[in-house]
C-alpha cells in the first residue's frame, strides 16, 4: 500500500497532559501520514479523546510537541490550527441546533477565513456565501433534502452525518473524528463507514471509534492506547494478532466484528 | 424583504407615535430607550451574553455631551459623536476583560465594572458633579455655519431629531445583524465550542459585539441628557443597566424591533401606572415573572403566536361567524 510511503501530516512527540497529580496522557508519539484513515483505539479512560484535544488544541498540552503539516503547532489555540488545516467532529454531536444545516455548514466553510466573519456590512451573499464547497458537502452528506431545516430537528444518525460534514466544510488536511458512529442504529452504519472511506482521497483522518468492524474495515494504521499511553500500533492484520492488545483490551471484541 | 419590512415597521412607529401621544419627551423617550435595548439585544438575543454593563455606556454617554456641551462650545454634532465614540470606547475595555470569562463569571465581571463605574462617577464630582449630576445641559438647534437646520427647542421639534438617528442606528443594527458578522453571532450563541472548534476567534467577535452595543448605547445616553437637561449620577447606576435589561427581555430577544416594543412597554406602562401608584415596579416584577416563566420569546413572541391563530382561524371564522351572530340575537 503506497500509504506507508506518503509523507507524514502530523507528529506527536512525547505529548503529557496532567490534571493535578492525575496523568490522563503520559507521553505520547504518533505519526499519522498524509491520506490515510489512522485510527486511534482503547478502553474507556486511555485517553483517546484528550489526545484528540490536545492534537486540535481544543485544550493545552502540559508537555510535549505538536508538529503538523511542518510548523509547530503545539502552542497554538484550536482555531488557529483550523487555519492551518485542522478540523474536528465531536464524541457528542456539537452543532448549530437553531441553525439550518446549510447555515451550520457555511458557518464551518466560512471558519477558514474568520477575519471575514468581523464583516459587520455585508450579507452573507454571492462570494461570501461557499455555495459551491456547502452544496458539495451537502451531496456528500446525502443531506440535501434537509438542508433548510434546523439543525435540531435532524434524526440522530443525520446529526452524526452533519457532525462529519462540518469538518468537512473546512476542506482541512486532516479531518479528526471522535467516535462518528456514536450511538448510531445499525442501519446509519454501513453509511457513515461509505462516507469516513471516501474522505481518504483528499484528506487525512484520524479517528477514534469503538466498532472494531469499521475499524478494522477501513484502517490504515491503529494506534492501541491503554492507560494515558501507547500500548501497540500497526497494520489492522498486526493489531489482529498483537497479544498485549488482546488481553489488554480487545479480548474477543476483536473477533466478534469480523471472522 | 424582512430587512425592508422591518424597516417600515420602525417607521411606522416613528410617525404614529406624535398622532397618539400627548407629550413629545415621553415619545422621545420611547425611542431612547428603544436605542438602549436594541444594544443590549445584540449582545443577549445575538451574542448570548447577559452584560450588565450598558448602565456605564449609557452613563458615558450622558456625561460625555453633558461634559463638552456645557464646559466647551463644540458643535453639537460632533459632542453627540463624541459621546458615541465613549459608549463604543467604553464598551471595548469592559468587554476585552469581561470576555475572558464565562456564563456566571462573566456576568459577575460585568457587574463589578458597573459597581466600579457607579463610585467612579460619584467621586469624581468635579467632571460628573457627583450626586447632583451635571446640570443645565443646552440643547443647541443643528446649525450649520451659523443657519439653524433645525431647532430642538420644543419637545416635539427633539423628537423629530431623536427618531432621525433613531431610524438611522435601527437601520445600521439590522444590517449588522444580516451581515457575515451578525450571521456568525448567532452561532457563537447557540454553541461557543463549536464555533471555536469551526475556526473562530471568539473573542474577536464578542468584543466587536461589545463595542457595537457600547456605541449605540452611548448615544442613547446622549440624548437622553440632552432631552433632560440633565445628567443625573442615576443615568450610570446598576439600576439603568437592569431597566434596559428588562426591557430587552420583556420585548424578546433575538429580534430589534422586539427591543424598541420592550422599551415601549415599560416607558409607557411605567409613565402610567407611576401615576396611580408610586410602586408600580412591583407590578412590573410581575410582568417579568410571566416572561421568564411562560413567555421565553417576550412581547414579540406573543404578538407572533397571537398574529399565526389569527391566520390559522381566518379561513374557519365565516361559519362560527354566523353562531356568533345568533348568539348575540338571544
Amino acid at each position: 500500500m503506497s500509504a506507508a510511503a506518503s509523507p507524514i501530516l502530523l507528529e506527536a512527540q512525547g505529548v503529557e497532559k496532567r490534571y493535578d497529580k492525575f496523568v490522563a496522557l503520559g507521553g505520547v508519539d504518533l505519526k499519522v501520514r498524509a491520506n490515510t484513515v489512522h485510527s486511534v483505539i482503547g478502553p474507556n479512560g486511555a485517553g483517546k479523546t484528550t489526545l484528540f484535544h490536545m492534537l486540535t488544541g481544543t485544550k493545552t498540552v502540559s508537555g510535549g510537541r505538536i508538529l503538523f503539516d511542518g510548523h509547530d503547532v503545539t502552542r497554538e489555540p484550536d482555531h488557529r490550527r483550523v487555519r492551518r488545516g485542522m478540523a474536528r467532529s465531536f464524541q457528542v454531536t456539537s452543532l448549530f441546533l437553531t441553525l439550518p444545516v446549510r447555515e451550520n455548514l457555511r458557518l464551518a466553510a466560512q471558519g477558514v477565513a474568520p477575519a471575514m466573519a468581523l464583516n459587520c456590512w455585508s450579507p452573507p451573499v454571492g462570494r461570501r456565501s461557499c455555495a459551491d464547497t456547502v452544496a458539495s458537502v451537502l451531496a456528500r452528506l446525502g443531506l440535501e433534502r434537509h438542508a433548510d431545516n434546523p439543525a435540531g430537528n435532524l434524526s440522530h444518525g443525520q446529526q452524526r452525518r452533519l457532525e462529519v460534514g462540518m469538518a468537512l466544510a473546512a476542506r482541512p488536511k486532516a479531518i479528526f473524528l471522535d467516535e462518528p458512529t456514536s450511538g448510531m442504529g445499525i442501519d446509519d452504519l454501513d453509511d457513515m463507514k461509505r462516507l469516513i472511506q471516501g474522505l481518504k482521497d483528499e484528506h487525512t483522518v484520524v479517528l477514534i471509534e469503538h466498532n472494531m468492524g469499521i475499524v478494522m474495515d477501513i484502517s490504515d494504521t491503529i494506534t492501541v492506547m491503554q492507560q494515558g499511553r501507547v500500548l501497540a500500533e500497526g497494520l489492522p492484520d498486526a493489531i489482529r494478532a498483537d497479544e498485549r492488545v488482546r488481553s489488554a483490551y480487545l479480548g474477543n471484541m476483536i473477533t466478534g466484528g469480523k471472522a | 424583504m424582512t430587512r425592508h419590512f422591518h424597516l417600515l415597521l420602525a417607521l411606522a412607529i416613528v410617525v404614529a407615535m406624535p398622532l397618539f401621544m400627548q407629550s413629545g419627551s415621553l415619545a422621545s423617550e420611547v425611542l431612547i430607550f428603544g436605542l438602549a435595548a436594541m444594544g443590549c439585544n445584540l449582545l443577549l438575543g445575538y451574542t448570548g451574553l447577559l452584560s450588565f454593563g450598558q448602565g456605564i455606556f449609557f452613563g458615558l454617554g450622558s456625561y460625555t455631551i453633558g461634559l463638552l456641551l456645557t464646559r466647551w462650545p463644540l458643535p453639537m454634532p460632533l459632542a453627540l459623536a463624541a459621546a458615541v465614540g465613549m459608549g463604543a470606547a467604553g464598551a471595548a475595555i469592559v468587554g476585552w476583560v469581561a470576555i475572558r470569562q464565562r456564563g456566571t463569571y462573566f456576568v459577575m465581571l460585568t457587574l463589578a465594572f458597573a459597581q466600579m463605574f457607579y463610585f467612579i462617577a460619584y467621586s469624581a464630582s468635579g467632571l460628573t458633579g457627583g450626586d447632583n449630576g451635571l446640570l443645565d445641559i443646552p440643547r443647541p438647534s443643528l446649525a450649520v455655519a451659523g443657519h439653524t437646520l433645525w431647532p430642538l427647542a420644543t419637545p416635539w421639534q427633539y423628537y423629530g431629531f431623536v427618531a432621525v438617528l433613531f431610524l438611522a442606528a435601527f437601520w445600521f443594527l439590522r444590517r449588522v445583524c444580516d451581515s457575515v458578522f451578525g450571521r456568525t453571532l448567532l452561532a457563537v450563541r447557540d454553541n461557543e465550542e463549536r464555533a471555536a472548534a469551526v475556526g473562530y476567534d471568539l473573542r474577536l467577535l464578542k468584543l466587536q459585539a461589545f463595542v457595537i452595543s457600547g456605541a449605540v448605547t452611548g448615544l442613547a445616553g446622549a440624548l437622553h441628557a440632552m432631552m433632560t437637561g440633565i445628567a443625573p449620577l442615576s443615568n450610570a447606576e446598576y439600576h439603568t443597566s437592569e431597566m434596559i435589561l428588562v426591557m430587552t427581555v420583556i420585548g424578546g430577544t433575538g429580534n430589534l424591533l422586539a427591543s424598541v416594543l420592550g422599551a415601549a412597554f415599560y416607558v409607557l406602562l411605567g409613565d402610567w401606572l407611576s401615576t396611580l401608584w408610586p410602586r408600580w415596579l412591583l407590578l412590573l416584577g410581575v410582568v417579568l415573572m410571566v416572561v421568564s416563566l411562560g413567555l421565553q420569546r417576550g412581547l414579540w413572541g406573543l404578538g407572533e403566536s397571537l398574529w399565526g391563530l389569527v391566520r390559522r382561524k381566518a379561513p374557519k371564522n365565516a361559519p362560527s361567524a354566523g353562531l356568533n351572530a345568533t348568539g348575540d340575537n338571544a
